[in-house]
């Protein structure tokens, strides 16, 4: 006697077609959320942590500013002086009237730096900050 | 009759086979390379620069003012008695609801002082005390006025809110040395 495997009549396939529009879909998503100029940071940090934080939503409007344990200056790709800041930082505010400056401190500097970067952008009339800190765990 | 034979047309398909795999290596390479990291922080307005010549001195009823001094050593002065950090919070709490219904004129005015050596970390945590008092201030006259968390309200209560208890905080002018 023979015996005849039972097979279902119906196609065993997942239809693939549709595939490329979905993986275009998320494609997409990622190209668009991507910000792909990541700045070389040049000084060392650590933030200082706070609870009554709030997030930027808005990232095309910041502009970073980070001080290093040993008081030095980055803006944008370099290095910097503290005369520096002001020329650079009111190009910036004509490009972009509402940049937010987001200020990225080492949490053991002293205040003397992070006063007279505050005079630097007040003179250049960028007056929107935020101090950088992480959330208290 | 001549019939002409339509000449016939090879089939004209690009495979797409392929596709899937190539958006797909497209795709982990954004996914790899992305970094969704949110910026977090304090955020605040600095005031208008204005030249030591024009300066003016706008008198300041002393009931309207929460002065925050720090020092280099980490001492604490919320108007001229010394305080601890976490107490900040709870002192201005009072001293914010109090003034809720009084004209805009009249609002607390924080205003934070440091020293040249003060540490940074310092500044950071008396800010987020008085941030915080807001927040929360904030978020009890949501609950009681509108009976909804701040993130819930609409534009024009938000508004309200804002207008009734606004945020100002005020960085002292550096002294000269």
């Amino acid at each position: 006697m023979k015996f005849e495997k039972k097979r279902a009549s119906t196609k065993q396939e997942i239809p693939t077609a549709s595939l490329p529009d979905i993986v275009f879909m998320l494609l997409l998503f990622f190209m668009v959320s991507t910000t792909l100029r990541e700045v070389d940071v040049l000084v060392q940090y650590t933030l200082p942590e706070a609870d009554a934080i709030e997030k930027i939503e808005n990232k095309r409007l910041i502009s970073y500013i980070w001080v290093g344990k040993d008081e030095k200056i980055q803006l944008n790709d370099n290095l910097v002086t503290l005369e520096e800041i002001q020329p650079i930082m009111y190009e910036k505010r004509v490009d972009l009237p509402n940049v937010i400056v987001s200020l990225r401190v080492d949490k053991n500097s002293d205040m003397g730096v992070v006063t007279d970067i505050q005079q630097e952008l007040r003179k250049a009339d960028a007056r929107r900050v935020n101090y950088s800190a992480r959330l208290k765990q | 009759m001549v019939k002409i034979k339509k000449r016939k047309m090879g089939e004209a398909e690009i495979p797409t086979g392929s596709m899937a795999d190539i958006s797909f290596l497209l795709l982990l390479f954004f996914l790899v390379s992305t970094v969704i990291d949110v910026d977090t922080g304090i955020g605040l307005t600095l005031p208008e620069f204005v030249p030591e010549s024009d300066q003016e001195l706008v008198p300041i009823s002393k009931d309207r003012m929460a002065a925050l001094l720090i020092n280099e050593n980490g001492d604490v002065l919320l108007n001229k008695e010394i305080i601890a950090i976490p107490q900040i919070k709870d002192n201005l709490k009072e001293r914010i609801k109090s003034k809720i219904e009084l004209p805009s004129n009249k609002k607390l005015i924080v205003s934070v002082k440091t020293d040249r050596k003060t540490n940074y970390n310092l500044y950071i945590q008396a800010l987020d005390q008085v941030k915080g008092a807001y927040f929360e201030v904030r978020e009890e006259y949501a609950m009681s006025q509108f009976s909804k968390e701040v993130r819930d309200l609409t534009e024009e209560e938000d508004k309200d809110m804002k207008d009734k208890i606004p945020m100002i905080i005020s960085i002292a002018e550096p002294e000269k040395i």
